[in-house]
């Protein structure tokens, strides 16, 4: 068996064994474990093997891993893994508190490794049809994930989800459709027509308006599985409504997958038309997103709808370094996919924690975290920096080469914009991180004591990440990015 | 005017049809016979145009899509107890109208790019499918049942899948077995949270989920 089936093979594998297993919290939780630090260690073998520059291939090419894939594939790996360990955690909580039963854990860790197996294979899939049918997977799979209570909100954020991705991703189906039957008139193969490698070997002849049509259809479709608005709707409920950890995965993880679709219908597109169009149209999605984001920001006091607000708000980021283009403008959109992962990886688990410690998520209802928590609240204060971008931490590199490759090519009054919708952000962060960290506690608090340092052993390896990559330049990861803006830059 | 117009424009009343009844039951039995026009359509255009291949997927979505998914929706119907939707956005007269009229124009403006590249050059037929595509989207902005917009899901389904036959039917067939297989586990999906939705609001109107707005 090859490499890339046994990264599709083990998480279903995974799944299926947690399914047959007794209901037991301990066997559940150290299977949960075990299966996600294998499917990880297998995904990162991958990785390695690609990090010269060169493409796996399996099936005829129906599946390929390329850099671009693998930035992707780590992000699945590092931060599915932390994640899926931090979620044994919650789930305790949420075990002796009665919300959830062993049956719901049962369901909830065995679909978890289902939803890695979609993220996986809509990264690593070849073929542009079944890359659709894969992101649509990860819908499927992640909507009782975030649905797991059956109380209304619960029912009400799981309803919006489907409803809104599906129609987004039908127009994604719409341009996958188109995409192939243009290249179809071009090379006359039926087979190599629905092959991203085929596909960008001769984009160069694909039909102008065509390309133009598919373009607009791809930036509606996976726009919204990536939360760019104004289609974003979706995601500030969904966050507010799943369990921390989930919440971490949609956001480090399943968002970017729907970027990398975006990303290869980009280059394709730019190969046709040139990248004027694609830019453009970018830089307008992006600069929308980061402002009716950064408006919605203001007003969030539930910590988890602020950080949902925040996903969309990077989505903008990475939106907009698209539409900068140019290798900083490229090389920020691949770098910040990194960046955002980890960090709003770190957002989420330490949400767990807070919603622990005062049985809530209103922050206007905290306070006085430092006291109660000081670990919990450095980790909440660590991500928050990272996401204002703060020097020092992944998100500001990504930032930072946004602004220069805007001033490189002379895009002065996108800068201006950029800069402002990055100062409405930092503004509005810090009221709410000091509002919910210091003071004295304003309500209740329900665990007045500090997770211990195996609960918080995830959260501290994610921030020990976003620095790690915010200061040192990681080289193995910068040559898979640099490789990734070289496949994005063929046009 | 040949069979296969003929039984386009049947697929665009079908969808008017399945749009705008109020009887749920009656949206399904019209959903159904929508979708036998669609697995007749893929039979004559296999023996029209030597495209075998849709006489393997005119077989497979009998199964699925005629059988399976009324089947699941009738179910869902008997289980909840439900007869009739709730008043749609706009209301019930001015909602089809405003549905069929976008539905229309969008699929006109935009079929000459997709008969460009099709490779079964039937006009009437991309129409049909842009316009019963167009009508599940706005079935899923303008009906309030949550009911009604599964049955717009699987309308903007079939919209792809007519277009799907048209301007791609020689692709790996694993391709179309992929997006079918994904389009019935979204109806399941969407009936498993639809009796959750009933359960919780003791009503299928999806208006009422406005918990969590903001």
């Amino acid at each position: 068996m090859d490499s890339l089936t046994l990264i599709l093979i083990l998480p279903l594998l995974g799944a299926l064994i947690i399914f047959l297993s007794p209901k037991n919290f301990g066997i559940l939780s150290t299977l949960h474990v075990i299966i996600s630090a294998i499917t990880s260690a297998v995904l990162l073998a991958n990785v390695c093997k690609v990090l010269g520059g060169e493409t796996l291939y399996s099936y005829d090419s129906f599946l390929f891993l390329d850099s671009l894939s693998c930035v992707f594939l780590v992000l699945i790996a590092v931060t599915g893994f932390l994640v899926n360990l931090y979620s044994t955690t919650y789930m305790k909580w949420e075990f002796e508190e009665g919300h959830i039963n062993l049956c719901d854990l049962k369901k909830y860790y065995a679909l978890s490794h289902v939803f890695v197996f979609t993220m996986s294979l809509s990264v690593i899939c070849n073929n542009v049809a079944f890359m659709w049918a894969a992101i649509e997977a990860t819908t499927l799979a992640s909507v009782f994930l975030v649905a797991i209570h059956k109380d209304q909100k619960s029912t009400e954020s799981g309803y919006k989800y489907i409803v809104l991705c599906s129609i987004g991703l039908a127009f994604a189906l719409y341009a996958t459709v188109l995409l192939y039957s243009a290249t179809f008139s071009n090379i006359g193969n039926g087979e190599h027509a629905m092959l991203w490698t085929s596909i960008m070997d001769h984009a160069k002849d694909l039909n102008g308006d065509a390309a133009k049509l598919i373009f607009i259809f791809a930036l509606i479709g996976f726009g919204t599985k990536a939360g760019l608005a104004p289609t974003h709707t979706w995601l500030p409920d969904v966050h507010a409504q799943g369990p921390a950890p989930i919440s971490a995965l949609l956001s480090g993880v399943l968002l970017k997958c729907a970027m990398l679709a975006l990303f290869r219908y980009y280059a394709v597109t730019a190969e046709a038309v040139g990248f004027e169009f694609v830019q453009s149209v970018m830089l307008v999605s992006g600069t929308i997103t980061l402002f009716v984001a950064g408006i919605f920001l203001i007003r969030q006091h539930d910590v988890k709808r602020m950080f949902a607000y925040h996903s969309v708000v990077h989505m903008g980021v990475i939106a907009f370094a698209l539409g900068i283009g140019g290798e900083f403008g490229l090389f920020a959109a691949i770098f910040h996919c990194l960046a955002h992962s980890f960090t709003k990886a770190l957002a989420f688990c330490s949400t767990g924690n807070i919603a622990r410690i005062y049985g809530h998520k209103d922050m206007s209802k905290m306070g006085g975290m430092i006291k109660i928590a000081p670990i919990t609240t450095i980790l909440f204060g660590a991500s928050v920096c990272s996401l204002v971008g703060v020097p020092a931490f992944a998100i500001f590199v990504g930032e930072f080469l946004v602004f220069k490759g805007a001033i490189a090519s002379g895009q002065f009054i996108a800068v201006g914009l950029f800069a402002i919708a990055l100062a409405i952000i930092f503004i509005a962060d810090f009221s709410h991180f000091n509002m919910a960290s210091f003071g004295e506690p304003k309500d209740v608090v329900v665990h007045a004591k500090e997770m211990s340092l195996m609960e918080n052993l995830p959260l501290i390896a994610l921030c020990v990440l976003i620095i790690v990559f915010g200061v040192w330049h990681v080289d193995s990861f910068y040559t898979l990015v640099e490789n990734g803006v070289k496949i994005l830059m063929r046009g | 005017m040949a069979t296969i117009d003929f039984l386009a424009i049947c697929m665009i009343v079908t969808s008017l049809a399945v749009f705008g009844l109020r009887n749920l039951k009656a949206s399904v039995a019209i959903y159904a016979v929508q979708t036998l026009l669609l697995v007749t359509i893929f039979f004559l255009l296999a023996s029209e145009f030597s495209a075998q291949q849709l006489s393997t997927w005119a077989v497979v979505a009998f199964f699925t899509k005629v059988i399976f998914v009324p089947a699941i929706l009738f179910w869902l119907i008997r289980k909840l107890n439900v007869i009739s939707e709730d008043e749609p956005v706009g209301g019930f007269f001015v909602s089809p109208i405003i549905a069929m009229g976008f539905s229309l124009a969008i699929a006109m403006s935009i079929h000459n790019i997709f008969l460009e590249f099709s490779l079964i050059k039937e006009e009437i037929l991309l129409i049909a499918a842009g316009t019963v595509f167009m009508m599940g989207i706005f079935g899923f902005m303008l009906r309030n049942s949550f009911i009604k917009q599964i049955l717009a899901y699987c309308l903007f389904e079939n919209g792809i899948h007519l277009s799907l036959a048209l301007m791609a039917y020689n692709s790996h067939e694993l391709v179309e077995l992929g997006i079918l297989t994904d389009a019935i586990f979204a109806v399941i999906i969407m009936s498993i949270l639809a009796v959750r939705f009933y359960k919780a609001y003791n009503s299928l109107d999806t208006s009422k989920a406005s918990n969590l707005r903001g």
